[in-house]
């Protein structure tokens, strides 16, 4: 009995409601961790849930340590759990750190980071 | 009239620990620690683990097979505290056919989320777990002396780790380690040991290897798995206590967005510990993600 009303309480609360969840990247361009031949013109990371870009930040740093100048974060129109950096420089070859500190329609805050590299 | 005291002990406790803000699950910088499924996982969250299902043979001679359904409600007094309620429905087949049912004592824990270190992906956290006596079925083994069992949560990730060791990034060890204090020494002629309780896990997070180390292009599917090894251990200290028990449990998490879903084999260590090979499954909702405006957010 006790168990029956525990599991009508949880599925009850499930289907109850909007829900959303904490951001986690799931895919990004550049890949994470990946190397391209080539300098990119923007930063696209799609994420578990929807940001609010007001309240969210992606940097770009080189491995010396400089940041790399970019645009203004946007969302995709066309699906808006992905966020839009556009870069306002060319990329040498070298190591970069993107970081991301983002906030989802819930409020709930995340932040992370990935490296990506350009060269041969 | 025991029981209310200890409640009311419980309570006070609580009171006493709570503090002020931290983060939802356990996260520490890039890290997510999943909720695993036999030891405890070092984070405060809003959480409902419903059900966990166990079915093992036991250690009795000839063994018996038992079955357990459980169910946990997690939740956040304040961002680094909070108090989980706990209680088990066991089922006991013997093998000449006798069967025994009943719940299991109720379990209340406090814990405080006492540090986070996200360069570190590291977690400690401690607490105090009250297992309260004659609340549950004698015909299943639910204890008439009360437990307390203060406990050390850990969990550390290894986002840390140089360039070279990329490819280790992705692991996590969490554990616990606790030790049972019974109310009374003794039911009757029967003697109540205290017992170290101590478990351990090795995880290899594939969202972590995709959103921080590197993208192999795998399908989302997998990119939500977190294979692991739980281990855990009882051992009776003094007062006529036995052998050290214990299992080892290989298994995988799959993390979704507002729930995941865990199965571990069962390995016991020894004969005492059980025979052959048992099961392990377990669903468990994220509170916070479901509910975040309501249930889901800590009280204060």
């Amino acid at each position: 009995m006790r168990i029956s009303f525990m599991l009508a309480a949880a599925i009850a609360a499930i289907f109850a409601g909007h829900a959303e969840a904490h951001a986690r990247l799931l895919h990004a361009s550049p890949k994470v961790g990946a190397t391209v031949t080539w300098s990119p013109t923007e930063l696209r990371l799609w994420f578990s849930e929807t940001i609010q870009p007001s309240l969210s930040r992606i940097t770009l740093v080189s491995g010396d340590g400089r940041p790399v100048r970019t645009g203004r974060l946007a969302l995709d129109p066309k699906d808006k759990r992905v966020v839009v950096l556009p870069l306002l420089s060319a990329l040498a070859t070298g190591t970069y750190r993107v970081s991301w500190e983002t906030t989802s329609e819930d409020t709930h805050n995340t932040d992370g980071d990935f490296v990506f590299k350009v060269g041969p | 009239m025991r029981n209310l005291i200890l409640l009311a002990s419980t309570a006070v406790a609580i009171a006493v620990l709570a503090t002020d803000p931290a983060a939802a699950h356990a996260i520490a910088g890039n890290r997510f620690f999943p909720a695993t499924l036999v030891t405890d996982d070092p984070g405060v969250a809003d959480e409902l683990s419903l059900p966990t299902i166990s079915s093992f043979k036991t250690g009795d001679d000839p063994s018996a097979r038992e079955l357990d359904i459980a169910g946990e409600y997690s939740k956040r007094l304040t961002s680094k505290f909070g108090v989980s309620f706990g209680e088990s429905w066991t089922q006991v087949k013997s093998p000449d056919g006798g069967k025994v049912q009943g719940f299991q004592n109720l379990e209340i824990t406090a814990k405080y989320q006492a540090l986070t270190s996200a360069a570190h992906e590291a977690i400690v956290a401690f607490g105090l777990s009250t297992e309260f006596g004659d609340t549950g079925a004698d015909q299943v083994g639910a204890e008439r002396h009360s437990t307390f069992t203060p406990t050390i949560y850990f969990g550390k990730g290894a986002g840390d780790f140089p360039e070279s060791l990329a490819w280790a990034r992705p692991f996590a060890v969490t554990g616990v380690v606790g030790y049972a204090i019974p109310s009374r020494s003794h039911d009757g002629l029967s003697g109540n040991a205290k017992v170290l309780r101590s478990g351990l896990v090795l995880e290899y997070s594939l969202p972590y290897l995709a959103s921080h180390v590197k993208d192999y292009g795998f399908a989302d599917f997998v990119n939500q798995l977190t294979p692991l090894v739980e281990a855990s251990f009882q051992s009776p200290v003094g007062n006529g206590g036995g052998k050290t028990t214990g299992t080892v449990n290989p298994g995988v998490i799959w993390s979704a967005r507002h729930y995941q879903v865990g199965a571990e084999a069962t390995l016991p260590i020894n004969r005492d510990s059980g025979r052959g090979v048992g099961f392990v499954v377990q669903l468990h909702f994220f509170l916070d993600d479901l509910f975040p405006r309501s249930i889901g957010k800590p009280i204060w």
